[in-house]
């Protein structure tokens, strides 16, 4: 007996639950916390789908980030009440639309793609990830870098600013 | 009798019960003995004896702390969120176990079997601020909350030495896997001493998982004398017990860690085995109980000032000496 079918269930109620509550949640923090569970159910599928490093790096980098994210969350929002009681949907139809968007892409990537059918094909170890992205994809993954940094650099000439004023 | 075992081992949902179950009782004890150790160190160093009157060597006095913890009420403050504040200790501990799961106490002897265990060790430990953030957050203190602000700081920032330092043996062993970064430390040629690097790695690695525990001298976040106790001021009874039970496992976790890393875990002169891990998990962790009690807590300004203005880049300059130290064909295997 299998437990895939199972743990690949739990997995993607988590996700889809957390995601659910990270848009509806009233209250700033606990939307940020489930969308924190929303990642580590994704990290979950990794593991499952025997990428046991894209689960790792997703558990750090994403699920990680999300404390800063909640950080900023809280130090932007001026008041106490702004952060337990509101998160307005602006407006409906153009996050329709853009979600919309979202998924006909996403669904049409995938329908397009020829999944592996047996597990045992799946490769997302550390090796299979290193020569993907410092042997195939070498030129895009320092260009990505180069981006972060200008991006970090911009962001330190922008808090600099106010210290001179 | 060993038939059921085997059965019970190979089935998935066995293993998990059966492991974890070990796992978890195996931490908690260690989790509340350390709170008997922790108090006759302090004693000894202090030139007091500790506890000494229940039961032989006083070391009952760990069975009469828990009955009272367990006894005493769980308060809820009327303006906290009742739910975060509920499960932030919770979450604590349970993250807390998760990254023991995958430590290897001897040869072949881990619970999850995984060839990026380092990375999963350090994924779980790095989520721990976490639920320490939202239980200052939860409790609505503004103690609390400052407590809570100073552990994601401290916690994000000293996260980035912690990883840096780990990827040292990491790049010498040429594996994120405990058992191939042990195995390559065969023949007493253990990391701390085997190359230029390997000994300021450690200091910068033990230095920053005592941080990531929030260990004196990096207790900030708790800081009794300004801010009462952080994030766990609010907490009563056994739910504020589960905050120093997670802090003395994790604190026991870095200390294995540390020795599979850097001291060549189970390896050792004479036959390898369990004795030579728990020898050395041992030692370490009574270095960070001497550590705590014989220095004082770092400024909140200093202990960042530390993380980034040393830490940092020398953890930096290190990655890249060992990278060339393996390029150059000593040791490594990758």
């Amino acid at each position: 007996m299998s437990l895939m079918p199972y743990a690949f269930g739990g997995l993607a109620a988590v996700v889809l639950l957390g995601s659910f509550f990270a848009a509806s949640s009233q209250n700033l923090v606990r939307s940020v916390l489930w969308l924190g569970a929303a990642l580590i159910g994704t990290a979950g599928l990794f593991a499952l789908l025997n990428a046991p490093f894209l689960a790792g790096i997703q558990l750090i980098l994403y699920t990680g980030g999300i404390i800063t994210l909640m950080l900023f969350g809280v130090m932007l929002t001026d008041r106490e009440h702004a952060v337990t009681r509101q998160n307005p949907s602006l407006n409906p139809l153009a996050a329709l639309m853009v979600a919309g968007t979202f998924f006909a892409l996403l669904a049409t990537a995938i329908m397009n793609t020829e999944l592996p059918v047996h597990m045992k094909d799946l490769n997302g170890g550390t090796q299979a990830v290193g020569f993907n992205l410092l042997q195939e994809h070498l030129l895009a993954f320092e260009a990505l870098s180069f981006l972060l940094l200008a991006a970090m650099v911009g962001a330190i000439v922008l808090a600099r600013r106010r210290d001179a004023e | 009798m060993t038939d059921i075992m085997d059965q019970l081992l190979n089935h998935p949902l066995g293993r998990g019960v059966l492991l974890g179950g070990v796992l978890v009782g195996l931490m908690m004890g260690v989790g509340a003995f350390s709170t008997y150790l922790e108090r006759k160190f302090a004693g000894r160093i202090q030139n007091r004896l500790g506890p000494t009157i229940v039961g032989p060597f006083g070391l009952f006095q760990v069975i009469a702390d828990g009955i009272k913890m367990l006894r005493k009420e769980i308060i809820i403050p009327r303006a906290a969120d009742p739910v975060l504040f509920l499960l932030a200790p919770i979450v604590a501990v349970t993250l807390t176990l998760a990254s023991a799961a995958v430590i290897p106490f001897a040869e072949g002897m881990e619970p999850v079997v995984t060839s990026v265990g380092l990375l999963w060790l350090l994924a779980f430990s790095g989520l721990l601020v976490f639920p320490v953030w939202w239980a200052g957050w939860a409790s609505n203190n503004k103690y609390a909350l400052f407590g809570s602000m100073r552990a994601v700081a401290q916690g994000v920032s000293y996260e980035i030495p912690l990883v840096m330092a780990a990827l040292v043996p990491v790049i010498l062993a040429g594996s994120l896997d405990f058992g191939a970064i042990v195995a390559a430390q065969k023949g007493g040629a253990w990391f701390i001493w085997s190359n230029p690097v390997g000994a300021i790695a450690f200091i910068i690695f033990f230095l920053a998982s005592l941080a990531e525990a929030n260990r004196i001298p990096f207790d900030i976040p708790e800081a009794e004398s300004e801010l009462i106790a952080g994030p766990s001021v609010e907490y009563t009874g056994i739910l504020w017990g589960m905050f120093p039970l997670a802090e003395y496992i994790h604190t026991f976790i870095a200390s294995a860690v540390a020795s599979l890393m850097f001291f060549g875990g189970w390896l050792g002169p004479g036959p390898d085995g369990l004795h030579w891990m728990a020898l050395k998990t041992g030692a370490l962790y009574l270095a960070v109980y001497w550590l705590r009690w014989s220095l004082v807590r770092f400024r909140s300004d200093q202990l960042m000032r530390f993380c980034w203005h040393w830490l940092v880049p020398i953890s930096l300059a290190l990655i890249v000496i060992a990278t060339l130290w393996v390029h150059a064909g000593f040791g490594g295997s990758a």
